[in-house]
């Protein structure tokens, strides 16, 4: 049996979790990226920079879109924040942008990324392209081939994509890989790390990249729709959209923030990805954190149909969210996840990345678990769009698209 | 206490050529056969490490040997009892451990630690847990009579060295090149020119690792300061082929091919 370690992360510590669990020789980065948080993040020309790009290359402000539909199938009065509408199609662009800028002021002439679905790949292979980086992509094996419309989306930026062959071949290892490579060639290279996970200050500057969707939202919903909502809602892969909007509703006790975790083929399977749900505290990338693991510390292969939420650890300021209690975490099985995607479609004529199906799924039975009153309105984060997802739609769940239009009506 | 063996093996001499096996590497067995042909053949010291699926200070070489360990199923236990056969057989050699944070963590500090105690180690290096996060690690250490080492590298600053030097009580562990362990030739001028600039600012042991694969790099290292060369990679390749000659049987194949390569770095001590 595994005994508790006792153990408080000294930099960038949530609580019991965060902290720079990283060879000595990665230091030198982190501290040169740490310098430069602070200095040239918090730099009013930075900020001018970043508003700017964000509106001009990026397509904010995102819209707040009210959904009638499905808000009735769902007894509730849903709001989606359109992450899916941001170039690139998902909420990773806003951490390329800033990380990108930010590069650049540094110095830095080479950008690395670990991606697993791709989504965070190709962002970073977007403003490699925009802003002249020479750019490399990690990305496991695996991966490589389930998401082969996103390694050449990467290919066409000009981006370097290279195969992960070693471990499991998946996220964690693309992580891995880039973690050597970086420790390698720290002096040019900046690596861009796609979610609020890693080493200090990572955490912290993701989601700091990211606060402008819920500072867009919480405005937007003052404007349209009058008091707080009475939940926020995310899927929570590494936890970078669920943080990014949550943070700006923190502050407002009345107001629930539940993160939606992968709960793959159920919990009970061992086969998901619920790391908040499921997780034992570990140190994996860099942090003390939520992790998947074995007694021994191994780490476990998670499995979620959304390959963006088939992560084993998680953003340390979540497990301390979800510790203090000022967060809430639940899961919804692939299944559910899937069947939210089609119905949203069908319902909204939006159709949502398999990631943000996890969150309206989560809302479809929410009034029956007893979460809500009935009529309570929600903001969920719709953190990408479908596209990426459609061929794995068809591949795995191809036989339902006749089943499911036969009762709700023809496709095509 | 095996920490003791660490400093006896130090007061005899002042160069020590350390293979690195991770445990259980092909098999738990075989494994244990290696750590004996290396010192039948002169290493005066072992570093071990323990099978991580997550290796990220490793290359290749090393990420597949973890590999290798973990499909024959060398699992925290079995690493332990590994050590303890071959400190049993050997019982003045000092076995440096090197572990991954997380195994540590999940076992528990201070279980991990009095188990490595009572496996025979004289140290242990956490190479993913830096210097500042490493406090209660350290503590721990030093209650159960666990020597430790810390790393650094050719980034790390002189005052960064002597802080960390100040600190271990094992050795300071020099990574030879800035990046991944993996074999690297050539380069003798460099690192010497590095060892020598660690070394002579500080008054403790100095291990140097990562990319030693040739006797003249060896040669440099101590001739710089160094009392010990670390040899991970190189190995780990020989013990590969081995592997890739045939089937396992008894490690015949894998043995003879660790002993190619290994015995002639050991003849770059100095008699
Ligand atoms: C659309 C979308 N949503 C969510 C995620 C999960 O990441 P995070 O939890 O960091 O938001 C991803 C990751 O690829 C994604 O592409």
């Amino acid at each position: 049996m595994s005994q508790e370690s006792i153990l408080s992360p000294r930099k960038g510590a949530f609580g019991a979790y965060g902290g720079r669990y990283v060879s000595e020789l990665l230091v030198p980065a982190l501290n040169e990226l740490e310098e430069a948080r602070r200095t040239i993040v918090r730099s009013s020309a930075f900020k001018k920079e970043f508003r700017g790009m964000l509106r001009d290359w990026a397509g904010r402000p995102t819209a707040l879109t009210y959904a009638p539909n499905f808000s009735k199938l769902c007894n509730l009065h849903v709001y989606l924040k359109r992450e899916d509408l941001l170039h690139g199609g998902a909420h990773k662009t806003n951490n390329v942008v800033g990380q990108g800028i930010l590069a650049k002021r540094m110095g830095k002439t080479r950008i690395i990324a670990e991606t697993g679905a791709g989504q965070h790949g190709v962002a970073t292979a977007m403003i490699g392209a925009r802003m002249g980086f020479e750019t490399v992509v990690y990305m496991g094996a695996r991966d490589v081939e389930r998401q082969a419309p996103n390694v050449k989306r990467m290919q066409l930026c000009g981006c370097t994509v290279v195969p992960v062959t070693t471990g499991s071949q998946t996220l964690k290892d693309a992580i891995n890989e880039a973690l050597r490579d970086w420790t390698a060639n720290l002096g040019n290279t900046h690596y861009l790390l796609g979610t609020v996970c890693g080493p200090d200050p990572f955490p912290r500057l993701v989601r700091d990249f990211h606060r402008v969707i819920g500072k867009e939202a919480r405005a937007q919903w003052a404007e349209s729709v009058g008091d707080l909502p009475r939940a926020v809602v995310a899927c929570v892969g590494g936890g970078s959209n669920a943080l990014g909007i949550f943070k700006a509703f923190v502050k407002d006790a009345g107001v629930d923030l539940v993160g939606v975790e992968p709960g793959g083929h159920g919990l009970e399977s061992g086969a998901h990805g619920a790391t908040l749900l499921r997780g034992t505290p570990g140190l994996l990338h860099g942090a003390r954190t939520s992790v998947l693991q074995d007694e021994f510390g191994q780490i476990l292969e998670p499995h979620s149909v959304a390959a963006g939420l088939d992560y084993p650890g998680v953003g340390p300021e979540h497990a301390y969210l979800r510790d203090t209690g000022r967060a809430r975490y639940t899961s919804v099985t692939d299944d559910e996840a899937i069947e939210a995607f089609e119905i949203l479609a069908r319902t909204e004529g939006i159709i949502p990345a398999f990631e943000p199906a996890h969150a309206f799924a989560y809302l479809m039975k929410a009034v029956a678990l007893g979460d809500y009153e009935a009529g309570a309105k929600i903001l969920v984060n719709c953190s990408g769009r479908g596209d990426k997802d459609l061929d794995t739609y068809r591949k795995l769940y191809g036989h339902r698209l006749a089943g499911a239009g036969a009762k709700m009506g023809p496709l095509s | 206490m095996s920490r003791a063996n660490l400093a006896a093996a130090f007061a005899a001499s002042n160069q020590h050529v350390s293979p690195f096996l991770v445990l259980g590497d092909p098999t738990p067995e075989i494994s244990f056969q290696l750590a004996k042909a290396a010192i039948e053949l002169g290493a005066t010291m072992l570093e071990v490490g323990i099978a991580f699926g997550d290796p990220s200070a490793d290359g290749l070489a090393i990420q597949r040997a973890n590999l290798r360990a973990m499909n024959a199923k060398a699992t925290t236990p079995v690493a332990f009892s590994i050590m303890k056969r071959i400190h049993a057989a050997f019982p003045t050699i000092p076995m440096n451990l090197l572990v991954y944070g997380n195994l540590v963590h999940a076992a528990g500090f201070e279980r991990f630690a009095r188990e490595a105690v009572e496996s025979g180690a004289s140290s242990l290096l956490v190479p993913d847990l830096m210097f500042e996060e490493g406090e209660e690690l350290r503590a721990v250490c030093k209650t159960v009579g666990l020597g430790h080492a810390e790393l650094v590298g050719p980034l790390s600053e002189p005052k960064r060295i002597r802080k960390l030097a100040a600190a271990v009580d094992a050795y300071l562990y020099l990574v030879a090149f800035q990046g991944v362990t993996g074999a690297r030739t050539g380069a003798a001028d460099s690192i010497r020119e590095l060892v020598h600039r660690t070394a002579s600012g500080v008054e403790v042991p100095v291990c140097v690792g990562f990319g030693l694969s040739t006797r003249e790099q060896i040669a440099a290292v101590f001739e710089a300061g160094a009392r010990v060369a670390v040899v991970g990679s190189y190995l780990a390749t020989a013990i590969e082929a081995g592997v890739n000659a045939g089937p396992l049987g008894d490690g015949a194949q894998v043995l003879a091919k660790f002993r190619a390569a290994f015995a002639p770095l050991v003849g770059a001590v100095a008699q």
